[in-house]
């Protein structure tokens, strides 16, 4: 708390100036970020959610449970509809499998399909399990900062291998938490935003229950993921993070 | 008399026209050989390409070879097989539907293609039966049996009789997923099929993708596939006009396949560039040949012209003594040219030893030389030779009719 109190007044600092606002430490927009991935983290989380899928062919809600572990492991089951009961999502470090109860198989997800669709929605495999840390791989710059809102810009690392061409956070400045993401490609075209809104406390953490996926080149598509609940640092340990685990249903 | 006269001309110094005549036929028998040979390795190509996955001629919902949506489909009902099934230049019809998703094995998880077929139709479409380097191609009676590129199966660590999962985002949106066991493994050599693509049982598809009697695809074997293009147009016209218009559309292999065209028509253009050298040489041979039998009969010509023949007959004279050279061994040359390319045609040259199969232009080529007797490859060499030699001995013809009479006679 005390470095993010650090981190808001050299900000405001920054943002008297324009001039200056390049100058802002490179570890400190790093940290800003960090707070934004992780928000749903915590040591340990428990919460349930609702996936809402617009597309030009279908609509769809799914309802599941999610349990994550720092950000290096995460689980989630579908628990509605029933004809998708039981299927499952495991993510240690940056490895992931799916779980598919109709034909009882794990299946590993590759490398190479981590930009894919997760569950027919709108959020990839690597959304869901942030097998990228954008706080490690990015560099950045504060684009803009007002009493109101941050913006900054993030540029991969030279010698990272990222998703994405730049992202552009916006970020509510009382609360630090996000309002919109804009995920561009190499070309720097926008491919889709990333909405947050219904601002809820718990325990100590300002979270936004709600995170709206919209594509850029599909205006009326969108997945919307929302929080029903969710509570952190439940006790779970790493080892509830098991195939074994996933399985269960 | 002209005639005659010609002939007699020719015979009368007949090393030199059959030194003339050897050259000229075997420049062109050997064009004929070459274009041959060529031809075969485009048709090798064609096959190959078409063959082993497209099919000659594709029948798709308008807009489908654009994007591959999923929901661009159509339903091939009886009335449109069977309206297909009437052409009697079409040998097969196979309706596909084409999905793209997971295949999983193990610890192993690679994106595929699996094309949803009925198999008995499929075999008289592409020639992926014929490939099967282990297992056995499926029936129709077991609907959860496919087949699988060697890459793939060798990257999935799979062998005949194991099962695979497949995993995709159906067409209702809800997660796609069956088990089907895999009785074979093909490898066409097309790397790209070999390291994605599944064929399974159309039916068992069309159930996992929540897609019920609909395809993406009619894919069409056709008796002359370098004519695909008119049969194309053909078959758009009837399709427009028998069933509801401009739903479906129709490509040759040539739309599906645009590097393919390119490559065909930069052959073309090669094979222009070929002729022209070729015929350069020989056409100097001619004029050469024509220049020195002009120069050699000046006397004759000026005693000719001085006992009253026309100019122009004496042109005529020398013009018609090339064109009867020229017709022989065009004549000379197609059959020789024929004979040869006949022989590759049956026979070939193996390179196997020498190389491996070569992809080019998204086909391949086998290592195997094999002509292909095309009228094309007939006709280029033999009207140009033709051509050549009369613009070759122009310029002797005119100089033979603008002799002084006085002058060579009394030159002697």
């Amino acid at each position: 708390m005390i470095i993010l109190l650090l981190i808001l007044s050299t900000l405001c600092c920054s943002s008297s100036a324009a001039s200056a606002e390049n100058t802002v430490p490179n570890e400190q927009l790093q940290q800003l970020i960090q707070r934004v991935e992780t928000q749903y983290n915590g040591d340990s989380a428990h919460a349930l959610t609702t996936m809402s899928v617009s597309t030009s062919h279908w609509q769809r809600t799914l309802t599941m449970e999610f349990w994550s572990w720092q950000r290096e492991r995460f689980l989630t089951r579908i628990l509605r509809p029933a004809k998708e009961k039981g299927v499952g999502t495991l993510k240690i470090e940056r490895k992931v499998w799916n779980y598919l109860p109709k034909v009882d198989r794990v299946i590993k997800i590759p490398s190479s399909m981590m930009g894919g669709a997760w569950m027919g929605s709108h959020i990839t495999n690597d959304d869901l399990v942030k097998s990228s840390h954008v706080d490690e791989d990015y560099l950045f710059t504060l684009l803009h900062a007002d009493e109101q809102r941050y913006q900054i810009e993030c540029l991969p690392r030279p010698d990272s291998a990222t998703v994405w061409g730049k992202l552009i956070y916006t970020i509510d400045r009382p609360t630090l938490t996000p309002k919109q993401i804009r995920y561009f490609d190499e070309d720097m075209l926008l491919v889709r935003t990333i909405f947050f809104d219904q601002l809820h406390q718990i325990d100590e953490r300002i979270i936004p229950m709600r995170m709206r996926v919209q594509p850029a080149d599909k205006p009326g598509e969108q997945t919307v993921l929302h929080y029903q609940s969710i509570e952190f640092d439940t006790g779970i340990g790493p080892e509830f993070f098991s195939l074994r685990n996933l399985k269960k249903h | 008399m002209l005639i005659k006269l010609a002939f007699f001309n020719l015979w009368r110094n007949s090393r030199r026209t059959l030194l003339t005549l050897s050259a000229m036929v075997i420049s062109a028998a050997m064009l004929i050989l070459a274009l041959g040979i060529f031809s075969g390795m485009f048709a090798d190509m064609l096959a190959s390409t078409t063959e082993l996955y497209h099919g000659h001629i594709v029948i798709s919902k308008r807009g489908y070879q654009d994007k591959r949506d999923l929901y661009t489909n159509f339903s091939a009902d009886s009335k449109t097989l069977n309206l297909l099934k009437k052409q009697p230049y079409i040998q097969g019809i196979s309706t596909r539907l084409r999905v793209f998703g997971l295949l999983s094995h193990r610890e192993e998880t690679r994106p595929a293609e699996l094309l949803g077929v009925e198999f008995s139709h499929e075999a008289q479409v592409t020639t992926l039966k014929q490939k099967l380097i282990a297992g056995r191609f499926p029936d129709n009676f077991r609907p959860d049996e496919g087949i699988i590129g060697s890459t793939l199966a060798r990257r999935l660590k799979i062998a005949p009789g194991q099962q695979l999962v497949f995993v995709t985002q159906a067409a209702d949106g809800s997660i796609g997923n069956a088990l089907f066991t895999v009785c074979g493994i093909f490898s066409s050599g097309d790397q790209i099929r070999d390291a994605s693509l599944a064929l399974v049982d159309q039916r068992w598809l069309q159930e996992l993708m929540a897609l019920p009697a609909v395809v993406h695809e009619i894919a069409l074997r056709i008796d002359q596939p370098l004519l695909a293009a008119d049969q194309a147009t053909v078959l758009q016209k009837l399709l427009d006009s028998e069933l509801t218009l401009g739903v479906l559309d129709v490509m040759d292999w040539g739309e599906l396949l645009p590097q393919m065209q390119e490559a065909i028509a930069s052959y073309d253009i090669s094979r222009m560039i070929l002729v022209l050298i070729l015929y350069s040489a020989a056409g100097v041979g001619v004029l050469n040949t024509f220049y020195m039998s002009v120069m050699e009969r000046s006397h004759e010509f000026g005693i000719l012209l001085a006992i009253g023949m026309p100019p122009t007959r004496l042109r005529h004279l020398v013009l018609l003594e090339s064109l009867i050279l020229s017709v022989i061994s065009v004549s000379c040359a197609l059959l020789l040219g024929g004979i040869l390319t006949m022989y590759m045609q049956q026979v070939g040259i193996d390179l196997s030893d020498q190389m491996g199969a070569v992809t080019y232009a998204g086909g391949t080529i086998a290592p195997h030389l094999r002509a292909v007797h095309e009228l094309g490859n007939y006709m280029l060499p033999a009207i140009s030779l033709l051509m050549v030699s009369l613009l070759a001995s122009y310029f002797p013809a005119r100089r033979a009719s603008n002799l002084q009479p006085v002058d060579v006679i009394r030159g002697l």
